[in-house]
C-alpha cells in the first residue's frame, strides 16, 4: 500500500468585481473498494454561503458552491490523504469480439450500465478516421486487453506530448491529424478508438506522484490534473491504462473520479456574474509519498 | 352545407359516417350550423379572429429552427417554415371537434393508463435502473437520448409520481380506432391554448355552448392548482409556486402569462430566481422570497448554466443542486424529457404488461426501433413508406416522409440511417382522421391531431375533458399538422350526458385559509417593466398630445399670411423635435416642408421618440409582465398596434395621421384608466404610477423649457402660451380661472405649482413623494433613502420657487431664471428616475463561466 497526500490549489483573479459565483468541482479522490481509501477536505475562499458535497450519477464526489458577495479572487484548495492498493492485471481475458457482443446482450447490471460507455459522449465523437486508427490494434480473436494494451502503445509512440497545441474542445480528428497533444487528447483519443469497436471505454482524471522516489524518472503530466482512459473486461471490471505514458495503471496513480468524458469530471467548472473579461488562472498541483 | 363537405377516400371523418349520414352526437352542433347560415358562420370566423387579435393571443414562429413545441410530424419543407414565420396569430377555427362522452371515457382510461405507465419507467430511469438492466428498456434508448440528464440523479419529487404533468398526441386510423402518436413529457405546452379556444369558442357561438352540453376545462385547471400545491416539498405547508418561462420571445409565451395569471402565480424568468442557502428565492420588490415549486416551462437542458447546458443564460445557477437537496419542486422534474423518445412506444406494449400487468388500452402508432436488428431490416425495407424520426427531437429538419422522398433522397436516408440505427425510429404513416373546418369555401374536411393532457393528482391522474385539436392548414395539407409550419386549433368538446354543474375556477376543497396575507410577490424584473410600461404610455401620450396642438395650428396658419402664427408654428415644430428627442427633426432640417417628418413621429416605429416607437416599447414591456395585466389591458394594446399599423399599410400616410393620433389617444387614455381604476394599489403598481409621474413631469418642465424661456411679441406669446396649455391638457382650467389673456407667471402657475392640477408638475411630485414612501425600503428608520431624498427636494425646491420672478424677462428677451429653473428640474427629475432604477431593480452582472 503507498500512502499520499494530494494538494490541488485554483486560484482564480479577476480584473472586475465578481459578485456571485457557483461551482461544482470534482477536485476530491473517490473511495474504489479495494483500490483506493481517501480522507479529504476543500476550503473555498472566500467563504461560500453554500458548500455541499453529492455523489454523481458515476459514484464520483462532487461539490458544489457558491459565493455570492463581492470577491475578485476565488481560490479552492483540496487536500487529500490518500491509501492505495497495487493492482493486478489479465492478460488472457475474454477475445474483444465476446466482450462487444455481451455489451449488446449481457443481463449483468454492470455491463448492461457500461452501454453509457460505447454510445458517443459529448467530447468524443467517433469518426471513420479513429475507426480506422483503432482497427489495427485489434484483429480477429485478441483479447480485449491484450488489444488495448496494443493500442496505448501506438498512441504513445505515434503521438507528441505538447502542451499547447490543442484545449478541451479540440476534437479526435484534429489530434489524430496533429499527432500531438496532451494527457487529456490521448485520453479521448484511446476512449474514442475502444468505443469505435463496440467496447466500453471510460475517461478517468485523478493524479500522479509529483517527486518519484529516487532512481525513479518523473512522469508527464505530474504537476497537474492526470487523466487516463479505462476499457471494460466483464467478469473483471476496468481495466485502466495511461497512453500518455504507456503504463498499465498502477498504485502511482491516484483516481479522482470517471465518467465518459473529461465534460463529466471537470474537476472545476461554474457561472461567475462579472463584467471582468479579464482573468488569471493559477493552478498548483502537488502529490507527495508519505 | 354538406353537399360540398368531401372528406378523401379512406380517411376516417369524425363528423360523417361512412354513408355521409352525420354521427348522431354531431347532429345538433351541425344542425345548429347549418341554421346559421354561410354569411352569418363568415361572420363568426371573424369575430374569432377579432377575439384573438383582442386578447394578443400569439404562438411564434421560427423561420428555420424547430424546437419541437406543439409540432406533431415537424416537415422537412423549410420553404413552407418560412412562409409561416413572422405571422404570430393563433389560429383557432371556431367549429370545435365533438366527442361524445362515452367514447372519451375510453379515451381517459386509456391516458391514465399510460400516464402512470410512462411515470413508473420515468421512476425507474432515475432510480434502481431496472428496466434497463433486464433490458426491457434497451440502454441505448436512455443513454443516448438527449433528455436523459445525468445531474437529475439524486432529484426525486415529494409523492407518488416523478411525472406530473404529460400531454398526448392521438389520431384515428381510418377504421377509428385511437392511437398515440407522441408523448409530450419535458414541458408539455397547449393547456393554456386549449383554455384559450374555449373562451373563445364559447364567445362565438354563445347558445351553441350552452345548448350542447360540453364539460367544462375548469376542473382540470383547479386540479392543476391543487396538485401543484401537494408537490411542494415536505415542510412548505403554503408553498410559494412560480411559473419558469423562457421569456417573452418563447413560441408559447403567450400561454404562460395566461396559464400564470389564471393560475394566480408570478411569470418568472431565470433571473428572477437566486439560489441561497440550498432553496430557491424570487428576487421580489425589496427582499428575496422562499420559492417552493415551480412549474417549468423552460426545456430542463437549459435550466442550470451550473450543471445543464453551460451557455443556456434563461437558467438559475445552483437549481439543479437545490432540486436535489429536495428544497424545492421542479415540475415537469428535470429529465422527464427522456420520455419523449418516439423508440419508447415500440417496448410500451412490453412495459405495460411488465410493470403495471395489462395491455395497453390505448395502441401507440406501429414503430420500429432501429438499434434492434430486426427492425432495422424491416425499416430499411420499408423505407418508402415510413415515418422517419430520430429519437431525439432535433434543432432543424425532423421526421421524414419516406413517401415523399425520391430514390436518391431514399438512399441518403438509408445511409443515415444505417450510420446510427440507433438514433432512428420508423413509424407507420397513419392516415388522419378529417374534422369540418369553416373555409372560404364554408365547411371542409381537414386532417386533425388531438392533443390531450394530464395531471397527477393523489396517486392517479386527471384528464382535461377537453384538448387541444390542430387541424392542417388546407386540403392537401394532411401528413403534416404543426403549429410551427401554420397549422390552426380547435376548441375540443367532450359533451356529457347530463347538464353539468358549472363550478367556478377557484372552488377548492379543504378547509378555508384563514388569515393568510396576500402574496406580493412581484418580482423586481416585473416592477421594472411596470416602471417602464407606464413611462412609454406616458411618453406616447405626451408626444400625441403635442403633435395634434401642431396639427391643429398648422392648420390654421400654415397658408395664412399671418406672422405671429407662422411663428408660434416654427417654434413647436422645433419644440417637437426638443421634447421627443429626434434631432436634427424641425432643428436641423426642414420646417417649410413639415409633413414627411410629422408623419414620421407618428409612424416610425425604429425611430426612439416617435409615438410608434414608444408603443412597441409599451408592447414588449406588457410581453414580459403578461400574468399582471388584465385581459382588457390587452384588447387596448392590441387596437394600440392596429390604429399604428391601420395608418402604415401603404397609401398615403400623411392622411391618415390626424385620425391615427385621435385613435391612438382614445386607447392611451383608456390605458391609463385601466391603471387608475383597475389596479390593486401593490408594490408593481406603485411602480407603474411613478414610471408615469416621472416621465409626464420630465415631458412638461422640457416643453415649458423649451416654449417659454424666450420672450415674443405679445401675439406669438399669445398664441403659444394657449398651445402649451392644450398640450399639457390644462387649457379649460386656465380659461376658466384666468379670464384674461394668458400671462406666462399664470401659465406656470397652474402647470408648475398647482397641485390640485393632475397634470402640474406639482401633482406629479406628490404622487412621487407617495410612491417613494411605499417602496421597499432598507434605509435605516427616520433616514430617507435615496429616491424620498431625491423627490423631497425636488419638492421643496418647487415649492419655494416664485412664479412672478420666474417670469421676468432680461434685457435680451430671455427669461433666465425660468430657464436655469427649468433646467434643474428636468436634471432633478431624471435623477429621481435613475434613483428608482438603481435602488429597486436588479441589475445582474453579465453571466460568465468560470474560467
Amino acid at each position: 500500500m503507498t500512502r499520499y497526500v494530494v494538494t490541488h490549489r485554483t486560484e482564480y483573479g479577476y480584473d472586475d468585481p465578481v459578485t456571485a459565483s457557483y461551482g461544482l468541482a470534482v477536485l476530491l479522490p473517490r473511495q474504489v473498494p479495494g483500490r483506493q481509501r481517501v480522507d479529504a477536505q476543500v476550503v473555498i475562499d472566500p467563504a461560500p454561503v453554500d458548500q455541499r458535497e453529492h455523489t454523481d450519477v458515476y459514484g464520483n464526489r462532487a461539490l458544489y458552491f457558491s459565493v455570492l458577495r463581492t470577491h475578485d479572487r476565488l481560490v479552492v484548495t483540496a487536500t487529500s490523504r490518500v491509501e492505495v492498493e497495487p493492482t493486478s492485471l489479465v492478460l488472457d481475458g475474454p477475445a474483444w469480439e465476446d466482450v462487444r457482443d455481451a455489451l449488446r446482450t449481457s443481463l449483468e447490471p454492470d455491463v448492461v450500465d457500461a452501454v453509457e460507455f460505447v454510445l458517443p459522449s459529448p467530447l468524443v465523437a467517433v469518426s471513420a478516421a479513429v475507426a480506422g486508427y483503432a482497427a489495427p490494434s485489434f484483429p480477429v480473436g485478441r483479447p480485449v486487453v491484450a488489444g488495448a494494451i496494443d493500442l496505448m502503445h501506438r498512441i504513445n509512440a505515434e503521438f507528441h506530448y505538447e502542451p499547447g497545441t490543442t484545449s478541451v474542445s479540440t476534437g479526435l480528428d484534429e489530434v489524430l491529424d496533429l499527432r500531438s497533444g496532451v494527457c487529456q487528447d490521448f485520453a479521448h483519443l484511446f476512449v474514442g478508438c475502444v468505443r469505435s469497436l463496440g467496447l466500453a471505454a471510460r475517461y478517468v482524471s485523478g493524479y500522479l506522484e509529483t517527486q518519484p522516489p529516487p532512481g525513479q524518472t518523473k512522469l508527464q503530466g505530474a504537476d497537474a490534473s492526470h487523466a487516463w482512459a479505462g476499457v471494460l473486461v466483464p467478469g473483471h471490471g476496468w481495466v485502466d491504462l495511461d497512453p500518455t505514458n504507456d503504463l498499465v495503471v498502477d498504485d502511482r496513480f491516484v483516481v479522482t473520479g470517471w465518467g465518459r468524458d473529461y465534460y463529466d469530471v471537470t474537476p472545476l467548472k461554474g457561472v461567475i456574474f462579472t463584467e471582468s473579461t479579464k482573468s488569471t488562472l493559477d493552478v498548483a498541483v502537488d502529490v507527495v509519498r508519505q | 352545407m354538406l353537399d360540398a363537405y368531401r372528406p378523401p377516400s379512406g380517411a376516417y371523418d369524425e363528423m360523417l359516417g361512412p354513408d355521409r349520414a352525420p354521427r348522431r352526437h354531431w347532429q345538433s352542433v351541425l344542425g345548429s350550423l347549418e341554421s346559421l347560415g354561410t354569411s352569418e358562420l363568415e361572420r363568426r370566423r371573424a369575430e374569432t379572429d377579432r377575439l384573438l387579435a383582442d386578447d394578443g393571443v400569439t404562438y411564434h414562429r421560427f423561420a428555420e429552427s424547430d424546437v419541437g413545441g406543439l409540432s406533431e410530424i415537424v416537415t422537412i419543407d423549410t420553404a413552407e417554415r418560412r412562409r409561416a414565420a413572422g405571422d404570430d396569430r393563433w389560429r383557432l377555427d371556431p367549429v370545435p371537434l365533438v366527442l361524445e362522452s362515452t367514447e372519451w371515457r375510453h379515451i381517459e382510461e386509456g391516458l391514465i393508463q399510460r400516464a402512470e405507465l410512462l411515470d413508473a419507467v420515468l421512476t425507474d430511469l432515475y432510480g434502481a435502473r431496472q428496466l434497463v438492466h433486464r433490458r426491457v428498456v434497451p440502454p441505448e434508448l436512455v443513454f443516448g437520448h438527449p433528455g436523459y440528464l445525468r445531474p437529475a440523479h439524486g432529484v426525486r419529487l415529494v409523492g407518488p409520481h416523478q411525472l406530473f404533468t404529460l400531454a398526448v398526441d392521438l389520431a384515428r386510423n381510418p377504421d377509428g380506432e385511437w392511437h398515440v402518436l407522441a408523448d409530450r413529457t419535458q414541458a408539455p405546452s397547449g393547456a393554456g391554448y386549449a383554455l384559450e379556444n374555449r373562451t373563445v369558442t364559447s364567445r362565438v357561438f354563445p347558445s351553441l355552448y350552452r345548448d350542447a352540453q360540453v364539460h367544462r376545462l375548469a376542473p382540470f385547471f383547479r386540479t392543476l392548482r391543487s396538485s401543484l400545491q401537494e408537490v411542494a416539498p415536505t415542510g412548505a405547508d403554503d408553498p410559494r409556486i412560480v411559473l419558469l418561462t423562457p421569456g417573452p420571445h418563447s413560441e408559447t409565451a403567450f400561454e404562460h402569462g395566461l396559464l400564470a395569471s389564471t393560475l394566480g402565480y408570478p411569470l418568472v424568468v431565470g433571473s428572477d430566481l437566486v439560489v441561497r442557502d440550498g432553496r430557491v428565492w424570487l428576487r421580489a420588490l425589496g427582499r428575496l422570497e422562499p420559492v417552493d415549486v415551480i412549474l417549468r416551462r423552460l426545456d430542463a437542458g437549459w435550466s442550470d448554466p451550473l450543471e445543464l447546458r453551460p451557455d443556456s443564460e434563461l437558467g438559475v445557477p445552483g437549481l439543479v443542486e437545490a432540486c436535489r437537496q429536495g428544497r424545492v419542486s421542479v415540475v415537469n422534474t428535470l429529465g422527464s424529457g427522456v420520455l419523449e423518445n418516439p423508440a419508447l412506444m415500440a417496448f410500451l406494449p412490453r412495459l405495460a404488461t411488465t410493470l403495471l400487468g395489462e395491455q395497453l388500452r390505448l395502441a401507440c402508432v406501429p414503430t420500429w426501433w432501429c438499434g434492434e436488428p430486426e427492425s432495422l431490416a424491416h425499416v430499411l425495407a420499408n423505407l418508402d413508406r415510413l415515418v422517419l424520426k430520430p429519437i431525439a427531437r432535433p434543432v432543424g429538419p425532423g421526421a421524414v416522409m419516406g413517401s415523399g422522398l425520391s430514390a436518391a433522397q431514399l438512399d441518403d436516408l438509408r445511409r443515415r440511417v444505417t450510420a446510427r440505427p440507433h438514433e432512428w425510429v420508423g413509424q407507420a404513416e397513419l392516415s388522419l382522421p378529417c374534422v369540418p373546418a369553416l373555409t372560404d369555401e364554408g365547411l371542409s374536411p381537414r386532417r386533425m391531431v388531438l392533443r390531450s393532457f394530464l395531471v397527477s393528482r393523489r396517486g392517479s391522474y386527471v384528464a382535461m375533458t377537453g384538448g387541444l385539436a390542430r387541424v392542417a392548414d388546407g386540403p392537401e395539407a394532411g401528413r403534416i399538422i404543426a403549429n410551427q409550419s401554420g397549422a390552426w386549433s380547435k376548441d375540443t368538446w367532450i359533451l356529457s350526458s347530463e347538464p353539468e354543474v358549472s363550478t367556478g375556477f377557484w372552488l377548492e376543497e379543504g378547509p378555508p385559509l384563514v388569515g393568510a396575507a396576500p402574496e406580493q410577490s412581484v418580482s423586481a424584473r416585473a416592477g421594472e417593466n411596470l416602471f417602464w410600461l407606464s413611462r412609454y404610455a406616458e411618453r406616447a401620450e405626451d408626444a400625441v398630445r403635442l403633435l395634434r396642438v401642431v396639427h391643429d395650428r398648422r392648420n390654421e396658419f400654415q397658408h395664412a399670411a399671418n406672422p405671429a402664427g407662422t411663428a408660434c408654428l416654427t417654434t413647436l415644430y422645433q419644440a417637437l423635435t426638443h421634447v421627443t428627442t429626434t434631432y436634427p427633426g424641425f432643428v436641423g432640417g426642414d420646417i417649410e416642408h413639415p409633413t414627411q417628418e410629422l408623419s414620421s413621429l407618428v409612424f416610425d416605429a425604429y425611430r426612439p421618440g416617435s409615438v410608434a416607437y414608444a408603443v412597441h416599447a409599451v408592447m414588449a414591456s406588457a410581453r414580459t409582465v403578461r400574468d399582471q395585466l388584465s385581459l382588457d389591458t390587452w384588447s387596448v394594446l392590441a387596437g394600440l398596434e392596429r390604429d399604428l399599423a391601420e395608418g402604415d399599410r401603404g397609401g398615403d400616410r400623411t392622411a391618415v395621421v390626424v385620425p391615427t393620433l385621435t385613435a391612438v389617444l382614445q386607447r392611451l387614455l383608456a390605458l391609463a384608466g385601466l391603471e387608475a381604476e383597475s389596479l390593486v394599489r401593490d408594490a408593481g403598481w406603485r411602480f407603474q404610477d411613478a414610471g408615469r409621474r416621472v416621465e409626464r413631469s420630465i415631458h412638461l418642465a422640457s416643453l415649458l423649457r423649451v416654449t417659454l424661456t424666450i420672450e415674443r411679441d405679445t401675439a406669438t406669446d399669445s398664441l403659444l402660451l394657449e398651445s402649451v396649455l392644450t398640450a399639457a391638457e390644462s387649457i379649460i382650467t386656465y380659461r376658466r380661472r384666468y379670464r384674461s389673456k394668458a400671462r406666462v407667471a399664470t401659465v406656470l402657475d397652474l402647470l408648475l405649482l398647482d397641485a390640485t392640477n393632475p397634470r402640474s408638475i406639482a401633482y406629479q411630485l406628490q404622487r412621487l413623494t407617495e410612491a417613494a414612501a411605499s417602496f421597499p425600503s432598507s434605509a435605516v428608520f427616520g433616514r430617507l433613502d435615496e429616491v424620498q431624498r431625491l423627490v423631497l427636494e425636488t419638492s421643496t425646491a418647487l415649492r419655494v420657487v416664485d412664479t412672478a420672478t420666474l417670469a421676468e424677462t432680461a434685457a435680451d428677451g430671455t427669461r433666465p431664471a425660468l430657464d436655469d429653473f427649468l433646467w434643474h428640474l428636468v436634471d432633478r427629475l431624471m435623477a429621481i428616475a435613475d434613483a428608482i432604477d438603481r435602488l429597486h431593480f436588479t441589475h445582474q452582472l453579465p453571466q460568465r463561466k468560470l474560467a
